[in-house]
C-alpha cells in the first residue's frame, strides 16, 4: 500500500471543449485516490479543460510530485504535450524547489490485463468463456497507432491467459473491423470492450452502431447514451452480445495509477543507481 | 513537506515569508472580509460556508448541494444545460446553493468552480508567477496547432477582443501580452488589472488557454 502523505499527486487527462464524459473518469479517479487519503494532495489536469497543465502546479502546496498521464498507452500527448506544458526535464523533474515525478502512462501498466479480464467477466457474469468471443476494440487510425499496438499486447496477453475461446483485435477505423464481429467471431457469445480512457460518441453510439445494437442518431450523446450499456446481453446475429463501456471507466483503474508510481519508485529508487554492473 | 520559500521582494504583496499553504492562505483573506470569486458569494455559516450564484443572494428556494464533489456538476452545465469548457466563463448556472463543513471542503468546492484560481492567485501575491507572451505560448505549439504561429498581431489583437472579453467571454484579468512589445488593444484598461475590490478573489489568466489556441486555429485556417 503506497502511502505518501508530503506528495502530491496530480493525474493528466485530455479532457473535451465539447463532451464532459471525456473528463469524467480523471475526476473520478481524483475524487477516490482523496477518499484514500494517500497522498497529501490529489489534483488532476487536462489539456482540453481546467485546471490546465500550465495551472496546477500552482495548486500543488507540496513539493514531492507525482504526475500520471491517465492516457491508454504512450504517444503524442504523453511524449511531447504533457511534458513541454509541464516543463519537464525527463522522468525526475528538478525546479523551484520542486521534484516532479513523471510516470509512464496509466495504460501501460501490465496490471490492464487484468482490468480488461475483470470487465469482461462482470458485463457477462455466468457465461463460460470457453464459449465466448471477446473482442477488444480500438479506434485504429495513424494517430492513435500507439494505442492500436496497446491494444494488440492486451490481446496477446488475454490469449495467453487462456480463459476465452476467442480473444481478437478489431477497430473502428481499419481492418478488421469491428462491423465485421459476426464473421470474425466463431463462438456463441460475443463480449465487446472498448480500448479507450473514456466514454464518448464513440463508445455510446459509434461502437454499437457498427456492432448492430443501436440505430444512427443524429444528435450528440445524450442524457441516456448510458443505457446502451445497461441492456446486455443482446441478441444479434444469432449470438449473445454483451457490451462494456470504455476500460477507463473502471473502478480498478485507481489501482493501475498507483501501480504506476510504485513502478515509478522502483525504477528510480536511489538503491537502482548503485546497481551497475561492472 | 509543505513549501515555504523566499517571496520575490519587488513582487510579492504578503509581508512575511510565504508558505505555499492555500488552505491557510483561504483561511485569511475569508477572515479579511473576503466574500467573492468570480460569480460566487461566499457567506461563513455557524458551521462551515455556503456558497451560491451572485445573482441568487436574494433568492430563496434553491437546490440544495452539501458535497464539495458536487461542485464539479454545478460548474459543469450552464443554465441551458450545455457543457461549460471554460469555467471562468460568465455562465454560471443559478439556482443552487452548496454548503461545505470546512475550510478543507471550501478549497475543494471553489477549485471545481474555479479550476486552479485559488492557486494562481497565491503564486501571484508570491511574485511566482510569470505572466506567458501569446506568442510564445503559440510558438511551443506542435501538432496541429503549430499553424496559429501564422496568426498576425492584429488577428490576434481582434481574437482576443472577441473571445476573452468579460461581458460573454472570460471573466479571468489578462496578465500577458501578444509579445513582450505588443500589447492587448482590443479589451478596455480594467481587463488586465490584477487587483480588485477587498472582498473579491481576483481571477488572473497569467497564460492564454488551448481554447484561445484553438480558436487562433480557426482565424489562421480560415
Amino acid at each position: 500500500m503506497i502511502a505518501k502523505p508530503d506528495s502530491a499527486l496530480i493525474i493528466v487527462g485530455h479532457g473535451s471543449t465539447v463532451n464532459p464524459d471525456s473528463s469524467l473518469p480523471t475526476f473520478e479517479h481524483t475524487e477516490e485516490l482523496r477518499r484514500r487519503e494517500l497522498f497529501g494532495e490529489v489534483h488532476c489536469a487536462f489539456w482540453k479543460e481546467e485546471p490546465s497543465l500550465r495551472q496546477v502546479l500552482h495548486s500543488v502546496d507540496c513539493d514531492d510530485v507525482y504526475v500520471v498521464p491517465n492516457f491508454i498507452s504512450e504517444g503524442y500527448f504523453t511524449r511531447t504535450v504533457i511534458p513541454r506544458e509541464l516543463e519537464l526535464t525527463g522522468p525526475m523533474t528538478t525546479r523551484d524547489g520542486r521534484v516532479i515525478k513523471y510516470c509512464e502512462p496509466a495504460g501501460s501498466h501490465p496490471r490492464m490485463t487484468e482490468l480488461l479480464l475483470h470487465r469482461a467477466a462482470a458485463i457477462a457474469p455466468g457465461v463460460p468463456p470457453e464459449e465466448t468471443t471477446l473482442f477488444i476494440v480500438g479506434h485504429g487510425t495513424d494517430l492513435n497507432d500507439n494505442s492500436a499496438v496497446a491494444a494488440k499486447r492486451e490481446v496477446e496477453r488475454i490469449r495467453v491467459r487462456g480463459p476465452y475461446a476467442e480473444v481478437l483485435n478489431a477497430y473502428m477505423e481499419e481492418e478488421p473491423r469491428i462491423a465485421r464481429w459476426h464473421e470474425l467471431a466463431a463462438q456463441p457469445n460475443v463480449i465487446v470492450v472498448p480500448f479507450f480512457i473514456s466514454d464518448g460518441l464513440h463508445s455510446y453510439e459509434d461502437i454499437p452502431v457498427l456492432l448492430g445494437i443501436a440505430d444512427e442518431s443524429p444528435g450528440a450523446a445524450s442524457a441516456h447514451s448510458r443505457d446502451v450499456f445497461a441492456r446486455n446481453p443482446y441478441r444479434v446475429r444469432g449470438r449473445n452480445l454483451f457490451y462494456a463501456s470504455a476500460i477507463g471507466t473502471e473502478p480498478l483503474f485507481v489501482e493501475v495509477i498507483l501501480d504506476q508510481i510504485a513502478a515509478f519508485d522502483a525504477a528510480h529508487a536511489p538503491e537502482n543507481t548503485v546497481l551497475v554492473p561492472a | 513537506m509543505r513549501r515555504t520559500r523566499p517571496r520575490t521582494p519587488s513582487l510579492c504583496q504578503l509581508e512575511e515569508e510565504v508558505a505555499r499553504d492555500l488552505t491557510t492562505r483561504l483561511a485569511e483573506w475569508l477572515e479579511r472580509g473576503g466574500a467573492r470569486i468570480g460569480q460566487i458569494a461566499i457567506a461563513r455559516l455557524a458551521r462551515g460556508f455556503e456558497l451560491r450564484h451572485v445573482d441568487d443572494l436574494a433568492c430563496d428556494e434553491l437546490r440544495t448541494s452539501s458535497s464539495p464533489e458536487d461542485a464539479r456538476a454545478l460548474a459543469n452545465f450552464d443554465d441551458d444545460g450545455h457543457f461549460r469548457p471554460l469555467k471562468t466563463a460568465p455562465n454560471l448556472a443559478h439556482g443552487w446553493h452548496l454548503l461545505v463543513a470546512d475550510m478543507a471542503g471550501l478549497r475543494l468546492a471553489l477549485d471545481y468552480f474555479y479550476p486552479a484560481m485559488l492557486g494562481v492567485r497565491l503564486s501571484h501575491l508570491c511574485g511566482e508567477l510569470v505572466p506567458v507572451p501569446l506568442r510564445a505560448t503559440l510558438g511551443r505549439q506542435t501538432g496541429m496547432y503549430r499553424v496559429t504561429q501564422r496568426i498576425t498581431d492584429s488577428q490576434a489583437d481582434e481574437l482576443i477582443g472577441r473571445f476573452c472579453r468579460s461581458d460573454g467571454g472570460c471573466l479571468k484579468k489578462i496578465l500577458w501580452r501578444i509579445a513582450d512589445t505588443v500589447p492587448i488593444r482590443s479589451l478596455p484598461a480594467e481587463k488586465f488589472t490584477a487587483s480588485s475590490a477587498g472582498d473579491d478573489w481576483p481571477l488572473l489568466c497569467h497564460e492564454a488557454c488551448n481554447l484561445l489556441v484553438a480558436e487562433a486555429r480557426k482565424v489562421v485556417k480560415s
